[in-house]
């Protein structure tokens, strides 16, 4: 078990220095990093001795090693618009983010789960159906069309919830909706089969003969198996859900650190940009992380792979 | 050859069939310029006629520009940067995968974490930084959406690969001292393609979504270009005087997207495939 954590742990920290080599190169392109701090009548000393200052003179390798060390500091410059540091800003806007992403995961998983049972249990093959094809549906729409016509229903149309900014719990409803129903169809699949696979086993046989009911040996016996699956494929999905947050957060106005990079990105606030991406790439790692060895706790087949 | 087609891929024929008239046929058809203002026609509903008689069949925006006309042509932009795109990722993945597959080692060993690193870069973020700093043009979004795009392709061509590589009509090939470059172009290439083209059907469908994506936050398609995402940004602001500016252009999207989703999904099943994670 300790190996295959640590070779996961290698795995993250390798791809974190990939991030923020990827970080460097883009920053790079964006243009002289100087030039963009200095006002434009600045003096030709004046932009040297700032460049002296940021090791801008120093040999490309010098600077990415300079680069890289001020990143795992957490240190990305200032930001270009306000004069704090861009780290700080990403910070404050991360709980916000990850308070989406989680209500969406939660969302996901327990629709899911309620709507999965529901189509183990109904006798009817319309229900099954209808529910497949929503799901389906779902999918192919995008997460912003999906937040508008959500919008037009719940807030413009009925008035029950607002349409944007966080605050109350009812804030929270329609953005986690909309994220968090959009891998719906997979999740339902992957739900389904795993039952599907656990009905044949030995053990539901038995316990049907012991003369329990339907219902029992679904709740008591096959869901703890059939569960794991949906939680192991959901968490991984955890991470894609943060690069769907962007475009919710900008659907809903929340003021997480997905719209701050969108807002940095029409303010060329190159420094807010990358340190959003980085902060977002790391999380994104160390989810996975924690998906995988949980995973591995939880299966052990998992630590051969 | 069948004569007929499963239930699937009717309907992915006919949703394919509605947006190929959108884009093709409607432009041909004498309707408003796309980009033909006249504010005393604003925010008409659908089917509208302003007060001096002209007819707006899917109404008109803000600017009392005709929808019909922006959609298709929005459309046309659409495809135009998805198509690039896929052909863009498909050369560089199937080109990375066969290379990745065939060599075996430290090249493979390099491919394959590049495409691992890539993953673990959310895309739409990962889209985000680089518009943000190379800025957005039609040409430039086909490119940058197809070079993120490559790692479906890279791995599935790689899998092919690893088992093609030992199957004896390549191992004959390299007895007889065929040169890597001729394997692969001659006899990988041609087996792992109908393959690519399923993998290509369904990231198509991604690749609108992304593109419409980055449009709607206003980092991809600029005006007065119209596109489908940057569309719905529009309509936001005016969702509850007049929700079919938004609503019109999410339906194009949705058309589109599962239309292709049904055709992977129709392809895959009949050649009894598995898709791609």
């Amino acid at each position: 078990m300790a190996g295959f954590v640590i070779k996961r742990l290698l795995q993250a920290v390798l791809t974190v220095i990939g991030v923020i080599t990827a970080a460097f190169f883009l920053t790079r392109l964006a243009g002289d990093p100087a030039a963009l701090l200095l006002p434009p009548e600045a003096t030709l000393e004046e932009t040297q001795r700032l460049r002296a200052a940021l090791g801008l003179d120093q040999p490309l390798f010098v600077q990415y090693l300079l680069f890289m060390g001020n990143a795992l500091k957490g240190d990305f410059g200032m930001s270009l618009r306000e004069s704090v540091p861009a780290m700080s800003l990403v910070l404050d806007r991360v709980p916000a983010t990850l308070e989406l992403a989680l209500s969406s995961f939660a969302v996901g998983v327990g629709l899911a789960f309620i709507l999965g049972i529901l189509m183990r249990m109904t006798r009817h093959n319309w229900v099954r159906d209808l529910i497949t094809w929503i799901a389906l549906a779902r999918q192919a729409i995008p997460v912003f069309s999906f937040g508008l016509v959500l919008i037009l229903i719940f807030s413009i149309w009925l008035k029950w919830l607002p349409s944007y900014g966080r605050g109350t719990p009812a804030h929270l409803v329609l953005p986690a909706l909309t994220l968090g129903t959009y891998e719906l169809a997979l999740y339902l699949r992957l739900f389904n089969s795993s039952l599907a696979a656990e009905q044949r086993n030995d053990y539901v046989r038995t316990a049907f003969a012991k003369g329990q009911g339907r219902i029992q040996v679904l709740l008591q016996h096959m869901l703890p198996n059939a569960l794991l699956p949906l939680v192991t494929v959901a968490g991984i999905n955890l991470g894609m859900l943060l690069g769907g947050t962007v475009v919710t957060e900008t659907v809903f106005s929340w003021p997480g650190a997905g719209r701050l990079i969108v807002q940095s990105v029409s303010q060329r606030d190159y420094p807010v940009i990358v340190a959003g991406v980085f902060v977002i790439s790391v999380m994104f790692v160390i989810i996975n992380l924690i998906v995988d060895v949980l995973y591995g706790v939880l299966d052990p087949r998992v630590r051969l792979a | 050859m069948k004569a007929r087609f499963s239930p699937l891929q009717t309907i992915a024929i006919l949703l394919l069939a509605v947006m190929a008239v959108l884009v093709i046929v409607v432009p041909l058809l004498p309707i408003y310029d796309p980009y033909g203002q006249n504010l005393s026609d604003s925010l008409l509903p659908i089917g509208g006629r302003s007060f001096n008689g002209h007819f707006y069949l899917l109404g008109t925006d803000t600017l009392g520009r005709d929808m019909l006309s922006r959609l298709a042509l929005a459309g046309q932009v659409s495809t135009l940067i998805g198509l690039s795109a896929v052909a863009v990722s498909l050369v560089i993945g199937v080109t990375l995968g066969l290379i990745a597959g065939y060599f075996r080692g430290p090249i493979e060993a390099i491919i394959m974490g590049l495409a691992d690193l890539q993953l673990s870069i959310p895309r739409v973020l990962l889209l985000i930084a680089v518009t943000a700093i190379v800025g957005p043009s039609v040409a430039g979004l086909a490119i940058i959406l197809g070079v993120t795009s490559w790692v479906s392709y890279g791995r599935v061509a790689r899998g092919m690969t690893l088992s093609l590589r030992e199957r004896e009509f390549i191992l004959s090939a390299r007895v007889q001292g065929a040169s890597a470059v001729w394997n692969i172009r001659q006899h990988l290439l041609p087996n792992v393609l109908p393959q690519m083209l399923i993998v290509a059907s369904y990231e198509f469908g991604m690749i609108i979504v992304l593109e419409a994506s980055l449009s709607y936050l206003g980092l991809g398609v600029q005006p007065p270009l119209p596109s489908w995402g940057m569309m719905v940004a529009e309509g936001q602001n005016y969702l509850a005087l007049a929700p079919h500016l938004a609503i019109m252009p999410s339906i194009a999207l949705f058309i589109l997207v599962i239309g292709f989703q049904f055709l992977s999904q129709a392809f895959t099943k009949e050649n009894d495939l598995e898709m791609v994670a």
